[in-house]
């Protein structure tokens, strides 16, 4: 590509430099109130930390069950990814494998799945967990985000399965390992990075669910941080400083796990397999 | 921020990625093939069923019936979501049809959607196509790009909610100091939906920018190199050589958009709850409400499923402009 002319550089970087900031500005004024004191953050809004606290987040902690919500956070997310990865990934792989009948038709209806809005599946889905009895519980959450997170699963490792060749599984096959060990040994390993991005995803996806969580729980102690965050914006109207503080809690993990997986992430999105 | 792995780098530079090509053409349908078995599915059925079996099991349990269900109940009339069905026929249908509040949601919708989608993809492009120049930092910049859709959508809520609060937000802060009257950003009808729209740009331009980002690598390089060499301006190379390029992926985004920002729940109950009076209500909002609010659990699933039935139309036409098969 040509070199630009002066002008047009600066042109470039005075455009880059606005996206940069309309992007992170919102992030940093969440950072920059969760450490203000509460007397200062009330009186005049200010683009610096100060006069400088804790506060908030010792009890964000202390006072309220924002511990709870992040430990129940944690355990659906993480059960959420490793079912996603254990029962998806042999999925696809059959599908890659095998030419089963109604195979193109499965992957269509994952990608159906996929755009089918969480609310339309929230109100049956309420119903049958109150007759399992298993409403109000995290076990629940687990299962309703498998909803979203399996169609893409099944979706991005239909992708990454297509691009291991099947020479080396058929060299261990004729080794005399069964189709199981071929898959568990060669395949997966191959597209490991595949298995890495959708596991991840799955976390995310479990981690940032509102909708589920608002349906299938109710009682403070099998609340999700979502749930969570949002029910202290009822309970202690005005309490900002907490709220930003719980915020930037429960984003700080996501933009770490997100940083790992970027580049796969940006494939998903270009096949269309991500939800928005 | 910085991202190991060079930052964002699209899937073309990566060489063969995931093996699903975005272009048009329209599929030939799946019957069209007979029903047989393949000689290796045969003899390893064993493993096919053990790979296959959970997965599709669970499909069906969890969203295939669940899916039918919302639409059965739609048929009914019950007051809670466990009380016993009594069969109402298409009263439903009617009683939802009839209502004004419906008319009113679909049209929020239609509203929140379209100005989402236009907006989104009218900063998305001009961005990505910065992002596509080289320049010192670019792959800082696109890693930054990428953030607020990473973001949960409770805090992209709550952080907007507090920027834009009446009294004491930063925004209205600024717009008095710069001489200018604070706005009511969700207490006032008309204001409230197009401050939902503006949240949604925040968090969800991104994906347009990277998706287009994604395509802009496709486009020929030596066909845009041609077109300067023969003199064609700035504007002639977007319009004649960029522009055809990417149309195919500019109409998916276009759709995939649409999709989602006409079945957005989250955010809009967030935010406004569908109020003040109503004025940022759609049908995901309306059906909630029907179905855990008013204990009108079969019009709550009359308007999910009409909702269904609109978003079927639209995924309908995706299947046909995108091939999920070999590259």
């Amino acid at each position: 590509m040509r070199r630009l002319r002066p002008w047009q550089q600066a042109a470039v970087y005075a455009g880059a430099t606005l996206v940069v900031v309309v992007t992170l500005f919102p992030l940093y004024y969440m950072l920059v109130s969760s450490v203000r004191e509460p007397r200062a953050l009330f009186a005049r809004p200010s683009l610096l930390p100060l006069p400088f606290t804790t506060e908030q987040y010792a009890q964000l902690f202390s006072l309220t069950n924002f511990p709870v919500y992040f430990r129940n956070s944690l355990l659906v997310a993480v059960a959420t990814a490793l079912l996603t990865s254990a029962v998806g990934c042999p999925m696809a792989y059959a599908i890659v494998r095998y030419r089963v009948w109604g195979a193109e038709m499965l992957i269509r209806l994952m990608l159906v799945a996929y755009m089918v809005p969480a609310l339309l599946l929230a109100i049956p889905l309420f119903t049958l967990m109150v007759r399992l009895g298993l409403d109000d519980t995290l076990t629940s959450l687990v299962i309703a985000h498998l909803t979203i997170t399996l169609p893409l699963a099944v979706w991005l490792m239909y992708g990454f399965f297509r691009t291991v060749p099947p020479s080396v599984e058929e060299a261990a096959l004729v080794e005399g390992a069964s189709r199981a060990q071929a898959f568990w040994h060669v395949a997966v390993p191959m597209a490991f990075p595949g298995v890495l991005t959708v596991t991840i995803f799955s976390f995310i996806l479990s981690w940032t669910d509102y909708v589920y969580a608002l349906v299938l729980t109710s009682s403070d102690g099998k609340k999700v941080v979502s749930l969570g965050l949002a029910a202290m914006y009822g309970a202690y109207d005005l309490r900002w400083g907490e709220l930003m503080a719980g915020s930037a809690v429960i984003s700080i993990p996501m933009l770490v796990l997100f940083s790992l997986v970027t580049r796969h992430f940006i494939r998903g999105l270009t096949m269309g397999a991500v939800r928005g | 921020m910085s991202f190991p792995g060079g930052g964002l780098r699209p899937p073309s530079e990566a060489g063969a990625g995931p093996g699903v090509a975005i272009g048009v053409r329209a599929i030939p349908g799946p019957a069209a093939r007979a029903f047989r078995l393949d000689p290796l599915v045969r003899r390893e059925w064993r493993t096919v069923v053990g790979f296959l079996g959970p997965g599709v099991l669970f499909f069906v349990v969890l969203v295939a019936v669940p899916t039918v269900s919302t639409v059965l109940l739609s048929f009914y009339r019950l007051e809670s979501l466990i009380s016993t069905p009594r069969w109402v026929g298409l009263a439903n249908y009617a009683a939802v049809l009839g209502e004004p509040r419906f008319w009113n949601a679909l049209l929020n919708g239609i509203v929140y959607g379209a100005a989402s989608v236009v907006l989104q993809v009218a900063l998305g492009l001009p961005i990505a196509l910065l992002l596509n120049l080289r320049f010192r930092g670019q792959a800082l910049v696109r890693g930054t790009a990428l953030v607020p859709y990473v973001i949960p959508t409770v805090v992209v809520v709550f952080i907007w909610k507090w920027m834009l609060d009446e009294n004491i937000g930063i925004v209205n802060h600024a717009l008095k100091l710069a001489g200018g009257t604070p706005v009511s950003w969700f207490s006032a009808p008309a204001i409230a939906m197009a401050s939902t729209v503006l949240v949604g740009v925040w968090a969800w331009t991104p994906f347009v920018t990277i998706t287009f980002l994604a395509a802009l690598q496709t486009v020929n390089e030596e066909l845009y190199e041609a077109a300067r060499v023969d003199g064609a301006t700035a504007g002639q190379r977007l319009r004649y050589v960029i522009l055809p390029a990417v149309r195919p992926v500019l109409v998916i985004i276009v759709l995939l958009r649409a999709i989602w920002m006409f079945n957005k729940f989250d955010v809009i109950w967030m935010l406004t709850q569908g109020g003040p009076l109503q004025a940022t209500e759609h049908l995901p909002v309306l059906a909630y409400r029907m179905a855990f609010g008013l204990y009108d659990v079969g019009g709550g699933a009359a308007v999910a499923t009409i909702n269904f039935l609109l978003l079927l139309a639209v995924v309908a036409v995706y299947f046909r402009l995108v091939r999920v098969d070999e590259t």
